[in-house]
């Protein structure tokens, strides 16, 4: 069955290294102190050197040079550079061609990196307050893909007669295969122990309305996600099959102005950030 | 030798050149031709007024399709293109699926055009714009032959 190969792929799905999965962790809990944070970096050497990379690239701009992870805490704040040692976590894993959905290697890396980017952009422009994990859930909105390009290749000729009866292309991945990206991604996310909010956002990223609570952090991640794929970035076969849930549009108070800024900013936001994570 | 022209980007070529462009989805991919001259110029913009962000479009005009137009205009008079031998092609505007009208960046990027191109007496000689899908475009400037893949498929705009 198809359905078992699929779930056999998930299961088989890299893990986040343990370092990074127990930062996020601890960011969940209020009293997290930096001694804690020392001590999970000191089991790993690489990670390390990572977050002081990170930490002096430009795209902090700290003056002066950063020499301890203290020191980087303090001057970053922990979620932040919780949020970029992921990243660069991530990259390892996301950072690669997915034939299935015609996208080339590098490209689903920089939608995702365009979705964090645009996430948080939207949040500032529509000046309201979404969870801090918006970053690392529009990082990780598409993990799915990963997984199920194989097989969206394998039955693209059922996907597009699917398609071709007016279907989103999430929907004809359902139809066709069973399960969905959105859905695929949570399952890994799950299956990696991360914060609940973060499962739920990719989960429902096509689909927020069908989410049974509201949650601000899903809504900019689901419009960011639109928004990047209409400029270019990371769209491939499934086009802009879409579609914008007009109920997240209306309790976002979304109007064309704060889209159109975010994308006239996203590019130099991507160019920025992946500049800063390929220090690492 | 084949010129990549990026999101918000505008390149021009002469003989010898293929203007290319990927993944156009709601950006306008805008190509300008002159069979004489043997010039020609490609436009991606990705928004369709610089008010929206006039710092960005004092750096880079090709962003915006009311800034980008001129732009790519005056870089092919330029080059030797004359304005009554042109030949203009359009391709891209697309819009994901639903009435959202707010996520309509595609058509608005259309209207802008239209309205430049009747302001100045241009007409469209062909154009592949509208729909989900995402558009690439490869210009020869020899011919001005342009071949757009869209959805797997190949074709002569």
């Amino acid at each position: 069955m198809r359905i078992d190969q699929i779930g056999g792929m998930i299961k088989a799905f890299p893990a986040m290294p343990g370092a990074a999965l127990k930062l996020l962790t601890l960011t969940d809990a209020p009293s997290a102190t930096v001694q804690q944070i020392e001590d999970v970096l000191r089991q790993d050497p690489g990670l390390t050197a990572n977050v002081l990379k990170l930490a002096n690239s430009a795209y902090f701009g700290i003056p002066s040079k950063v020499g301890s992870v203290r020191q980087a805490v303090m001057l970053l704040g922990l979620k932040r550079l919780v949020q970029m040692v992921v990243a660069t976590c991530a990259s390892a894993i996301i950072d690669r061609g997915v034939p299935g959905y015609d996208l080339p290697a590098g490209e689903l890396w920089r939608h995702s990196l365009a979705v964090s980017v645009a996430a948080k952009g939207l949040a500032g422009e529509l000046k309201i307050q979404a969870a801090d994990e918006v970053f690392t859930a529009g990082l990780l909105h598409d993990v799915g893909k990963l997984v199920l390009g194989q097989f969206v290749q394998e039955e693209y000729t059922d996907i597009k007669r699917a398609l071709a009866q007016g279907m989103t292309f999430e929907a004809a991945e359902a139809a066709v295969l069973g399960i969905d990206h959105a859905e695929i991604g949570a399952r890994v996310l799950a299956q990696w122990s991360l914060p609940e909010n973060i499962v739920h956002a990719v989960r429902w990223h096509h689909a927020p309305e069908k989410f049974g609570t509201v949650d601000i952090m899903l809504d900019v991640v689901h419009v960011a996600n639109m928004l990047c794929l209409m400029i270019g970035i990371g769209v491939g076969r499934e086009g802009l099959l879409h579609e914008p849930s007009p109920v997240v549009t209306r309790r976002l108070g979304l109007e064309p102005p704060h889209l159109e800024k975010v994308a006239s900013q996203t590019l130099q936001w991507v160019s920025e950030l992946s500049q800063a994570l390929a220090v690492g | 030798m084949n010129i990549t022209v990026l999101v918000g980007d505008m390149k021009t070529g002469r003989t010898g050149d293929i203007l290319v462009t990927h993944a156009l989805g709601s950006c306008l991919g805008l190509m300008v031709f002159d069979p004489m001259a043997k010039v020609g110029g490609l436009l991606h913009a990705m928004l369709p007024l610089s008010s929206i962000n006039p710092e960005k479009a004092r750096g880079n005009p090709a962003m915006f399709v009311d800034t980008g137009v001129p732009l790519l205009f005056k870089s092919v008079y330029e080059m030797g293109g004359a304005k009554e031998r042109l030949i203009v092609k359009a391709a891209g505007c697309g819009n994901p699926m639903g009435k959202n009208e707010i996520f309509k960046i595609g058509e608005r990027n259309y209207t802008v055009l239209k309205k430049l191109l009747w302001k100045n007496n241009i007409l469209l000689k062909a154009e592949s714009v509208g729909g989900t899908a995402s558009r690439t475009i490869h210009f020869e400037v020899d011919t001005g032959g342009v071949l757009l893949s869209c959805n797997g498929t190949k074709g002569p705009l």
